[in-house]
């Protein structure tokens, strides 16, 4: 679960970067770079999930959205009493 | 921007995919009792430290995706994503992490449930086919890297 909190925030983080680089500067070195790690994120959040004991459906389905799959994926793994009203 | 990329990429190599060969490899043992005898019997601790290599092997295995990323991110770099080598070792990699998720860590989960169980002669089977897959697993990382070294039919140098 804290393998997915962190993949689940550097993917969301790290594509925020990928889209104020695109927006602003569009400097290549950063999209060499921050690419990657983004596409290696978001993968690790998909596959973790998978592995993940009892995982939904809908958590295994959510995580391939690119961006805020991840995220999601973790409200929908947390169990029903903790989550907030 | 390519020696990052590959700096990124060995590195993760060796510490993610290293840390998997090792757990997969000291699982069968570990789930079955002691003496080189293949059973499903296994004191408490055993499969305590089962647990351990089987969580070991899970985590690792969602992080080892930055293996093949960073490794074709290097690859695009340079141009030779098309190489033969390089297809071969994705195709190979692809292969090794599915017998991972689809054969090996549900087999470690099967055998951990099992611990508790008398032994038998299914249990020792079933330790059997993962000692099996586990050494398919290893091999094919193995080939891949010699590779990577290699380089058959590559033009851009040693």
């Amino acid at each position: 679960m804290r393998l997915l909190r962190i993949a689940a925030g550097t993917e969301a983080v790290t594509l925020l970067v990928l889209l104020l680089n695109l927006a602003t500067v569009h400097a290549p070195g950063v999209a060499a770079v921050v690419g990657p790690v983004h596409g290696a994120a978001y993968l690790t959040a998909i596959v973790a999930v998978l592995l993940h004991d009892g995982a939904p459906w809908a958590a295994r389905w959510w995580a391939a959205l690119p961006g805020v799959g991840g995220l999601v994926a973790i409200r929908l793994l947390r169990p029903a009493s903790a989550s907030p009203p | 921007m390519a020696k990052v990329l590959l700096a990124v990429h060995v590195l993760a190599a060796i510490l993610v995919v290293g840390p998997v060969a090792v757990a997969t490899s000291l699982f069968p043992r570990a789930v079955s009792s002691g003496g080189g005898r293949v059973t499903g019997e296994a004191t408490g601790q055993q499969v305590e430290t089962a647990g351990l290599l089987h969580r070991i092997c899970r985590g690792y295995a969602a992080v080892g995706v930055v293996v093949p990323v960073f490794g074709i991110a290097t690859g695009a770099q340079l141009g030779v994503l098309g190489d033969p080598w390089l297809l071969v070792s994705l195709l190979l990699t692809v292969a090794a992490g599915a017998l991972l998720g689809v054969r090996i860590l549900p087999a470690q989960r099967g055998l951990l449930g099992a611990a508790g169980e008398r032994a038998s002669t299914a249990v020792a089977a079933r330790v059997r086919t993962l000692v099996l897959a586990t050494g398919v697993f290893n091999l094919l990382w193995a080939v891949v890297v010699v590779l990577m070294i290699v380089r058959p039919g590559s033009t851009t140098g040693a």
